[in-house]
Formats: structure tokens, C-alpha cells, sequence
């Protein structure tokens, strides 16, 4: 066997540093192998780290997630690899050669120690994605308190120098570690491996594309993600449930199934996070009135029902067949059809959306990259029961996690060990 | 007899407890740290010690603790049901509910021992339970075995 | 354990200033001064950025000049640092567990904004760490032997795909199956969900591939009588109906011993048993895989009614499963008997996931009819059964109950054999819900399928090829197991055998020996957490980095 060869099998490249790619790496080091964990983002750790607690037994998402995430920090045998993307790849199993597109951090991730002190000087304000745009950030930014690797990284979409080509120095006078280089360049990073795992993880639909949901950033109608990020104790109101006028909701009513039709599947976690959701908002405002509509509880599997049972009382179930919000004098006026075809409303204070589960963005051109099928709502992988999940339909590339459909944290565990596992049986 | 109150409050409003804090190494250190990493300010009258799981709290420390003149002691652990360990912090709870029992035995206030539930990501929560033990503490005065020393 | 005599013990200790994070909160010079004096204290220095290259480097070399065999190093959180500074001691040449941090900057300099209380409480710290450090022992990471093959019990798809991915030259893998043909349960279901493949030549193709295959012994008509042992050393019992019990050595178990159907005849109101023509979902599939489906008298049934969710309320909670078994049925109906009417009666419609609508949608549109209720009620009407669904009326030919899917009767058995205990549902329960689906608090155990609650075939498959890749990764054939260093440990001549650690270890890493009559803790289990020391009455039990008087002397400096 040639060197390179040699060298190909003991590496492995995971795409997506979410909980399903950090698990996979994990279990690959632990073999000896090395790992290189791309991620796109400037910090790890996926979807998970943007909730406070995780159904069903209502663990706290960080006390869950950062022991891994410091496990992949210190291990010699993974280098993960931020803001960076797959562009290219040739080869087969066993012997892949692939290109990496590393973009620029501007920030040395040695010799920054992660004390924020570059932020408040810089003048460019926006709002921050992360936080679902309820909260701002500076061009120069870290996405959330306690976000790894705990160094920011520079916005050059937004930052003066690279926009306009001003001469702002701001943050690296802040920094006093000299920390901050504005002359790093992107890198194209090229890696020899032998097997490849995609764990590219899900994005929620954007309910603007149905106008039914009278959905616009404005009004009192939230996305579950953006009430995962008011409840979050590092979130951008410190874990205060309000509504856009800073006032608190009396009532909220959480919609099921938004988008079903359009995709035409069940996104599988939506039921469990709303009952999640009436834990959060009791929690926090335990007077509120709140109204769960759904279609059908989905809550599979030994341990959903019973959370569900435990909370059921605290919130009025509604089943509804069409739904339509308007809005009407600041509130939410929900317009819907009971299941006995009668035509219902409701008014509420907030009305809180289940978006269906879809693809990650960048899907399809990662698709493309490395010569998998992708099926025709998206997701890659087969669905067929001859076949091994994590099987991507080229050899020495499986798949893990929401990349193959909606499903929860434990089938996605699941999915990134037996990934693992197929690659250590490919690699020997 | 308002006069020895008097003396007591003034007394207690000079006097700076000292209080020894056991935090488990997953959640409530964690926890701690957020709040320091957010600058939270807390008065500087809790010290930690860090041990892996709160179920390594054992009642003889404790009791050492306040014989040698702490003024109140927290054991924080990871919420019921997110022990790193499992079960840990049931057994934890269960020590301390034994502890507090035999408290007027020591003829110490039950209420200098506390045991509260903090998860990694919960910054504010450690700094106000810091707080709010600390107040506390201060208004229960110096440890009355300390003083008999 | 070499015990260094005290007065050779030289701590060298180091104060981070962080940049400005310490420095400007605190007197560094005065917390230098405060401890240059203590009892052991070699050397105490200051630090602009300790964490840097650079200050690994000088710190290393600080080790090394002064001959230090202690290190306390004053700085940020340990749990950002703890483990770069372990490994700049073993770079020194130092035992890495002769080190202790001290939190000056997340627990001091950044929430104490009075200068002086800051300097103060820092002074504090640094003596409590420096009078922990003098009593930390030189612990080492141990290494063992271990066996790299696996017992696999259960010999349905989760064990089959378990063992077909385990198999390789150097690890030989054993399938233990109790009746005398693999395949379980997906070869009594003549087809599968969503694409109606055939569940025998599922089975059938594994099948022929263990046959051909090596290293996978496979052991039908056998039942597991015994398993002792732990991780990467387990000595496991067989027997095979009547014959002598053999035994072998393996380095783990995976658990894939599926799971029953709920006794319909327990609920009244199905009628199951009573009412004629009234079959479970796995009684149809069985005519199915004869060939024809067909009431007691022979004839073909013109209406079939299918009742979802039997048993469930009992249960507690929702088989995940049943209604895709329900659809898929309603299919087999429609493809046998094409004039069959075919009414599904459901509480909830279960159809998670990128496919399952889709399969559900096309079967409706096919002419099948689901009806959503509360609850159901059958009874015999004029040799026909009569639907009570919600107080509306259905008669129909045949009946076909989808019964929750409960744990085996042999999962008592098992969890006693192996430790693992049963949780929700009297399933086997796995190590987290989320992030450890396989594994199990018996380090070396994993669950794979049924056996750990209801799940589709696809699912079953992912946590076999699940369990199979973490033994892939951690019992690698030629490499020893490394132990964890920081364990808890058993003094011998203090223990009294009362066992009272044994009833708190939530990882069965506590032994008791009956020839001497003590406990003894396996490090290959131990997790560390220090529950046994805690409830140890006579202290024979301590946690190696833990102990009383560790903790003891880092308290008082606190009270001082």
C-alpha cells in the first residue's frame, strides 16, 4: 500500500460538528484514528446548544452537550476545523483526497482567551442570527455566551475593513493579547481520508414561505427556535419569556404542524418540544393561559407519553384541521377548523410556531460535492429496510443524524456510532 | 430585651460569613464559572471546593466544616434526574436531608446547611442563590459553635 | 504508590496574570508574598499567560529546573485548563495528578470588584490549593489485558447486524440464539414498512452471510446461563438444551433480545380470544406468509376493521410502531382481497419521519379509510363484530388489533445476569436517553433494538451498527484498556464488608469478595464520582483525588 494510502486509512473527515458529528468523532478517535471535524459555523455543537433543556427528561442542553464539545477540544486526535466547508472531493473509499474551504477567523484561537473585551469598541451593530435576530451583535462577535471554541471570529460581511475598506482598527486596539489579525487569509485546506461521515444536521422552514402564519419577525408570532432562545438563560433577554414589545404574554397558543402540507412529512420532534414548551412557559409565567393545536400527538417510543401526561393539564388541546393567523388590535387572532369542520377563533397574546424540520442549507451542493443521492424532499440516505441507515449510497460516505430526516438526539447518537462503526470496519 | 438585639444586629451587619460551597464538577462549578464569565458580582463570602459529583459530600465534612467555624455550607449539584453519575445527586439529597435532622442536636440552625439544584448554563441562578445564601447567613449571625471556641 | 517522604516534597507554584483579567483585579505581588513562606513551597512566580506556548513551555521548564514534584497553578477555571497543565507536568517529567489549580479568575477576579476582598479571598485560594496539593498521591493510568470478542445474545436483525459488522479476522464475535432459527421478529412479518420489502429475504441474506462468515459462531437452540466478570473480561456460560454448559471468554455483551406483543385477551373489550375472527397483527402476518388471509371458516373477509393502540393506556405509552404496522396491513388487505373494505380506528396517527406520510397518504388514497377515536368496543353481532367507536356502529368480517409491543419476559433474567437495570416500560435501560442509546451503566453491556423500548427495524439496525462501532473502537484487538487514574479505591484493613458502597455504585464497579470478606472497586468501571467514599461508615472507601483530607485541608483554609 502507498504511503499516502496508509496515512488515507487512519484519517476520517466528519462534516457537521452538531451532537451526531461530535459522538462520530469521538468514537473514531477513541480508535486512533484522526479526525477532521469541518464545521461551517464559527462555533460547535450544532442545534442542540440553542435550547436550555431537551425533552424528555429536561436536562439541561449544555450540561448535556459541553462535556462532549470539551472532549473534542482536547483531544490530540480531533481537529476541528470552524468556518469551514467541503468544496471538492475525488477518490474512493479508503483513499479520499478532499478540499476544504477555511475562511478566515481573524482571530488567533491560541492567543485569544476569550475575555470579549474587542466587541464594545467596534461601531457596527446587527442583528445576531444566532439569536434568531431577537438580540444584536458587532461585526466582531461571538455568537453566545459560552460558545466554542470561545473566540470570536469577524463578520467580513458587516466588518468596515472588508465592506469598505476602512482603516478600523477598533478591536485590535481592545485586544491586549494581540489576538486579533486582520491579514489571516481564507485557506484551502486539502486532506487525505479514507472514509468520510455527514452529519450536516436540519434547518427550520421559514414560516415567511406560508402566509397563512401571518409570520414576519414583527408581530407576536414566534418560531420555536426564537422561544428556545428567549427561554435560554444565555439567550438575548436572559431567560425572560416576552413579547416583541418587552410587555409578558397572559396567553399563547402553539401551533403543530406548520409547513406539514407544504413538505408533506411529519417532522417528528415538534409535538415533544411544544409539550417542552409548556414546561418553559409555565415555568417562567406560571399564570399564562396556554392552547396547544395539533393534529396528531406524535410522541413515539417508552418515555414521550409519559412526559406528555405529566404536562397535558397545564395547557387546552385543541385539534385543528386548517389554521390561519391574522392579527387584529396587537393580538393573534388564530383562525382555524375544529376536527367536526366547524369554523373556531381564538385570540392570544403569542402564538408560537412548530416549523416542519428541512435540510440544512447548502444541501444540495454538498450533495452534489460528494456524488450522493439525495432524495426529492432533500434529505440524503435511503428509507428502505434492506438497506443500512447510515448508508449514503457511495462507499466509504455514511450518514448521521437529521441529514437522513427529522428525528430526535437519540436516534442521531445512534446513527453517528453506527457511522463510526462502518467506517472502522471499512478502515480496519 | 431590645438592647442585646441591638448589639446582635450591629454585630451581624459587621460580620462576613464564611461559607464553603461544594459544587460538583459538571454542573454547579460550571455553573459557577458562567457566572463569573458573565461578571456577575457576588459577595465574596463563598469559597468552593470542587469535587466530581455532589454525592462525594459526605455528612462527617459538613459537620467538620461547621465545627471549624463556617458560618453556613452549600452543596450544589446538577438538577434531579442530569447527574453526569447517574444517580449521584439523589443520594446527595438524601445525606443531606439526614444532616439537617440532626442539626438541633449541634445546636445549629438547619438553615446555614442548603442544597441547591444548578445546571452548567445556569450563571445568574448560581450568583443569585449566592446572594440570597449569603443574605441569609448574615442575618443568622456568626456560627454559634464557632463562637463558643 | 511511592510515598515521598514529606520533607522532599517541593511545590512550585504560579500565579497567571491572564493579561489584566487578574492582574488589575488583584494584588498578584501580595498573594506572592502571602505564600513564599508555606511548608514545601520551592518557588512561586508570576506569569503574564500561562496557557500560551510560551507559558507551557516556561512552565515546563520550571519543572524541570527546580526539581518541583508538586504544581499549583493560580489562574482561570480548571475546567478550562486543568488539562493543558496535566500534560505540561508530564512534558516536565512530573506526575500529572501532583497538580492543583486554583480558580483566581472566573470564582474571584471577575465577580469581586473591591481590590482588597479580591487580593484576599486570592491569597485564601492559593493556600487551600498548596495544602490539598501536599496530600495528592501520584496516581497512574493502569493498563489490562482484555478479550476484543463479543457475545452477541439475541438472534433477530439486531443481533445479526451486530454481529456482521463486528466480524473481522482478529475478533471472533458469538450468536446466541434460544430457538433453533434466527431471524425474529422481522421474519414472521412477510413484508416491511415503508417500501413493503420481504422480511425474510432481509433475514434470509443475513443469514447466509453468517453462515459464510468465519469469525461469527453462530449458536442456535442455545440460552445464556451465566455472565460474570466486567468490561473486556467476561467469562460467559452457554448451554444448549440438554447438553454439558460451555464456556467462553469475551471483552463485551451486546443485548439484542427484542420484545413481546401485549396480551390483547386482557382487555375486555376486544373481545380477542372470545369474539371469532378477531387476530393480533402477528396472527395476520402469519396467514400472510401462508399465503392466504382468511376468516375461521375459510372464506375471504369482505371488511376488515384494524384497532390501533391496544393495550396502550395500560402501557403508558404509544408502541411508535403500530400504526405503520396498521397501514402496511391495510396494504397486504388491499393486495390479497382488492374488494376488501379496509377502516383503520386510531387515536393518534404515529407517522414521524421524511416517509411515513407519504406511505400513509398513498394507502388512503388507495381506498382505505381511517377514522379517528377515542376509544372501541367490539362485539359479536350476527356472526359478524360490531365496531363501537365512539358510540357510532361499524360491522365488519375481521378484526385486526395492533397490541403494544412490551418487554420480553427473558428481560428480568437478563438485567439481573448482567446488572443493567430495567426502567421505563420494564425495558432494559440505556445509559442516557439521548447521548448513550446503547450503552448501559455496565461499562462493556450495550442494548441494541427492542430490547431497550419499541422502535422501527431501521432504528433497530442503526443501534446495532451503533453498539457494534463503539466496540470497534474501544476493544481493539492487540491494544490493552486503559483505566481511568482518578478512581475511587478500597483500604483493605479498614473495610468491614458491609457492602454499603456496592448499594450506591450506579455502575457496578464495586465487588464484594467472599473469601476476605471485603469490597474491592474495579477501576476498569469506576466512573470516579466518590458516592461509595461518602457513604463508606469506616472511610475504608476514598476516592483517590478526593480525599477526606484533601478536602479537609482545603476547607480549612477557607475557615481559617
Amino acid at each position: 500500500m502507498t504511503e499516502k494510502k496508509q496515512k488515507a486509512k487512519d484519517q476520517v473527515l466528519v462534516v457537521g460538528a452538531g451532537m451526531a458529528g461530535i459522538e462520530a468523532s469521538l468514537t473514531l478517535a477513541a480508535a486512533d484514528k484522526k479526525v477532521y471535524l469541518v464545521e461551517k459555523e464559527p462555533l460547535f455543537g450544532g442545534k442542540v446548544i440553542k435550547f436550555e433543556e431537551v425533552f424528555a427528561n429536561m436536562e439541561c442542553s449544555t450540561c448535556m452537550a459541553a462535556p462532549k464539545q470539551q472532549e473534542v477540544l482536547q483531544n490530540e486526535k480531533i481537529e476541528l476545523l470552524t468556518l469551514s466547508k467541503v468544496k471538492e472531493i475525488q477518490g474512493e473509499a479508503g483513499n479520499f483526497t478532499v478540499k476544504i474551504e477555511k475562511k478566515a477567523r481573524y482571530v488567533s484561537l491560541e492567543d485569544c482567551i476569550g475575555c470579549n473585551e474587542c466587541f464594545e469598541p467596534c461601531p457596527v451593530s446587527l442583528p445576531n442570527g444566532f439569536e434568531e435576530n431577537l438580540g444584536e451583535r458587532k461585526a466582531i462577535y461571538i455568537p453566545c455566551p459560552g460558545a466554542l471554541p470561545n473566540a470570536p471570529s469577524i463578520d467580513t460581511e458587516n466588518c468596515l475593513r472588508f465592506t469598505k475598506g476602512k482603516d478600523c482598527q477598533l478591536c485590535k486596539e481592545a485586544c491586549m493579547f494581540d489576538a486579533i489579525d486582520f491579514d489571516q487569509k481564507d485557506e484551502e485546506v486539502k486532506l487525505n481520508v479514507g472514509a468520510i461521515i455527514v452529519a450536516t444536521g436540519f434547518d427550520l422552514m421559514d414560516p415567511k414561505q406560508i402566509s397563512d402564519f401571518g409570520y414576519d419577525g414583527e408581530a407576536n408570532v414566534y418560531t420555536a427556535l426564537e422561544i428556545e432562545r428567549l427561554y435560554a438563560s444565555n439567550g438575548p433577554t436572559e431567560g425572560k419569556i416576552t413579547l416583541r414589545n418587552g410587555k409578558e404574554p397572559a396567553s399563547a397558543a402553539m401551533i403543530h404542524c406548520v409547513g406539514r402540507k407544504k413538505v408533506g412529512y411529519c417532522s417528528a420532534v415538534c409535538c415533544m418540544y411544544n409539550f417542552k414548551f409548556i414546561h418553559y412557559l409555565k415555568e417562567k409565567l406560571p399564570e399564562i393561559t396556554l392552547y396547544d393545536f395539533y393534529s396528531d400527538l406524535c410522541m413515539p417510543g417508552k418515555s414521550y407519553q409519559p412526559f406528555y401526561e405529566h404536562l397535558k393539564d397545564k395547557a387546552e388541546s385543541i385539534r385543528f384541521q386548517d389554521l390561519k393567523i391574522a392579527h387584529q388590535n396587537g393580538q393573534v387572532r388564530l383562525n382555524y377548523k375544529s376536527l367536526k369542520d366547524r369554523d373556531e377563533k381564538l385570540d392570544v397574546d403569542m402564538a408560537i410556531l412548530a416549523p416542519a424540520v428541512v435540510p440544512a442549507e447548502g444541501a444540495s451542493e454538498l450533495a452534489r460535492i460528494l456524488g450522493i443521492e439525495q432524495a426529492e424532499n432533500g434529505f440524503f440516505g435511503f428509507q428502505s429496510s434492506d438497506r443500512s441507515p447510515g448508508e449514503s449510497g457511495r462507499e466509504g460516505i455514511y450518514l448521521a443524524g437529521c441529514v437522513l430526516g427529522p428525528e430526535d438526539i437519540g436516534k442521531a447518537i445512534a446513527q453517528a456510532d453506527a457511522a463510526a462503526g462502518k467506517v472502522l470496519a471499512l478502515l480496519g | 430585651m431590645p438592647e442585646e438585639q441591638e448589639k446582635k444586629e450591629k454585630m451581624n451587619e459587621e460580620f462576613e460569613p464564611r461559607i464553603v460551597a461544594f459544587l460538583c464538577n459538571w454542573c454547579s462549578y460550571a455553573g459557577a464559572d458562567v457566572a463569573g464569565s458573565s461578571k456577575l458580582e457576588m459577595p465574596p463570602t463563598v469559597t468552593p471546593v470542587k469535587v466530581m459529583c455532589s454525592s462525594r459530600v459526605d455528612p462527617v465534612m459538613v459537620i467538620t466544616a461547621f465545627l471549624r467555624g463556617a458560618d453556613g455550607v452549600l452543596i450544589a449539584g446538577c438538577h434531579p434526574g442530569d447527574c453526569h453519575y447517574d444517580k449521584g445527586n439523589y443520594y446527595a439529597r438524601r445525606r443531606f436531608a439526614v444532616l439537617r435532622n440532626i442539626f438541633d442536636t449541634l445546636e445549629l440552625e438547619g438553615e446555614r446547611l442548603r442544597l441547591s439544584w444548578v445546571s452548567a448554563s445556569e450563571g445568574p441562578r448560581y450568583a443569585e442563590v449566592v446572594r440570597d445564601f449569603s443574605k441569609k447567613i448574615k442575618q443568622l449571625g456568626p456560627n454559634p459553635v464557632k463562637q463558643k471556641k | 504508590m511511592e510515598k515521598r517522604h514529606i520533607m522532599d516534597r517541593k511545590i512550585g507554584v504560579y500565579v497567571c496574570e491572564c493579561g489584566p483579567n487578574i492582574a488589575d483585579a488583584l494584588d498578584i505581588d501580595r498573594v506572592i508574598e502571602a505564600v513564599s513562606g508555606m511548608e514545601n513551597v520551592a518557588v512561586v512566580e508570576r506569569y503574564k499567560l500561562m496557557c500560551s506556548p510560551d507559558g507551557k513551555k516556561y512552565l515546563a521548564e520550571q519543572i524541570k529546573e527546580h526539581g518541583l514534584t508538586h504544581l499549583v497553578v493560580g489562574a482561570c477555571s480548571p475546567k478550562q485548563h486543568e488539562a493543558t497543565f496535566m500534560a505540561v507536568c508530564e512534558e516536565g517529567g512530573m506526575n500529572p495528578f501532583l497538580m492543583q489549580m486554583a480558580n483566581l479568575r472566573e470564582q474571584i477576579a471577575w465577580i469581586t470588584p473591591d481590590k482588597e476582598k479580591a487580593t484576599e479571598r486570592a491569597i485564601r485560594h492559593m493556600k487551600a490549593a498548596i495544602r490539598r496539593v501536599r496530600y495528592h498521591a501520584q496516581l497512574e493510568k493502569k493498563e489490562i489485558e482484555c478479550n476484543p470478542d463479543v457475545l452477541v445474545i439475541g438472534g433477530g436483525i439486531a443481533g445479526m447486524s451486530a454481529a456482521l459488522l463486528l466480524s473481522s479476522p482478529d475478533r471472533k464475535v458469538f450468536l446466541v440464539e434460544k430457538n433453533e432459527e434466527l431471524g425474529g421478529m422481522v421474519s414472521r412479518c412477510e413484508k416491511l414498512f415503508p417500501d413493503m420489502v420481504k422480511g425474510r429475504e432481509i433475514t434470509e441474506s443475513r443469514v447466509k452471510s453468517l453462515e459464510e462468515d468465519e469469525n461469527i459462531e453462530v449458536l442456535t437452540g442455545t440460552a445464556v446461563e451465566n455472565i460474570l466478570g466486567f468490561f473486556g473480561n467476561f467469562v460467559v456460560t452457554v448451554r444448549e438444551k440438554e447438553s454439558e454448559p460451555r464456556e467462553f471468554k469475551v471483552g463485551a455483551v451486546v443485548v439484542a433480545t427484542g420484545a413481546d406483543l401485549f396480551d390483547p385477551g386482557a382487555l375486555a373489550e376486544y373481545g380477542y380470544g372470545k369474539i371469532k375472527n378477531v387476530v393480533t397483527a402477528s396472527e395476520l402476518e402469519e396467514m400472510n406468509l401462508k399465503g392466504k388471509i382468511a376468516l375461521e371458516d375459510g372464506k375471504e373477509p369482505k371488511s376488515v376493521g384494524i384497532i390501533h393502540c391496544v393495550g396502550r393506556k395500560e402501557k403508558g405509552y404509544c408502541s411508535e410502531v403500530c400504526c405503520r404496522v396498521g397501514i402496511k396491513i391495510s396494504r397486504y388487505l388491499k393486495e390479497k382481497i382488492p374488494g376488501a373494505s379496509v377502516t383503520q380506528f386510531y387515536q393518534d396517527l404515529c407517522i414521524p419521519g421524511s416517509v411515513a406520510q407519504a406511505f400513509y397518504e398513498e394507502t388512503r388514497n388507495a381506498g382505505v379509510e381511517f377514522v379517528c377515536t377515542e376509544a372501541v368496543k367490539l362485539s359479536e353481532s350476527d356472526k359478524k363484530i360490531q365496531i363501537d367507536h365512539d358510540g357510532k356502529l361499524a360491522t365488519v368480517d375481521m378484526v385486526v388489533l395492533l397490541p403494544a409491543i412490551e418487554a420480553a419476559e427473558s428481560t428480568s433474567e437478563i438485567s439481573e445476569m448482567l446488572g443493567v437495570k430495567k426502567g421505563k416500560g420494564e425495558f432494559l435501560t440505556e445509559e442516557h436517553e439521548k447521548i448513550g442509546p446503547v450503552t448501559t451503566t455496565v461499562e462493556g453491556v450495550f442494548l441494541a433494538g427492542t430490547v431497550s423500548g419499541p422502535k422501527t427495524v431501521r432504528d433497530t439496525v442503526s443501534q446495532s451498527e451503533a453498539a457494534a462501532g463503539k466496540i470497534l473502537s474501544s476493544l481493539v484487538p492487540g491494544r490493552k484498556l486503559e483505566t481511568e487514574a482518578r478512581t475511587s479505591k478500597i483500604s483493605e484493613s479498614l473495610c468491614t464488608g458491609c457492602r454499603t458502597c456496592l448499594t450506591v455504585c450506579c455502575y457496578s464497579a464495586i465487588e464484594y469478595d467472599e473469601s476476605r470478606g471485603i469490597c474491592t472497586v474495579n477501576e476498569v468501571l469506576c466512573k470516579g464520582c466518590g458516592n461509595c467514599a461518602a457513604a463508606c461508615p469506616s472511610g475504608a472507601a476514598t476516592h483517590q483525588q478526593f480525599t477526606q483530607i484533601q478536602i479537609h485541608r482545603e476547607m480549612m483554609e477557607v475557615l481559617r
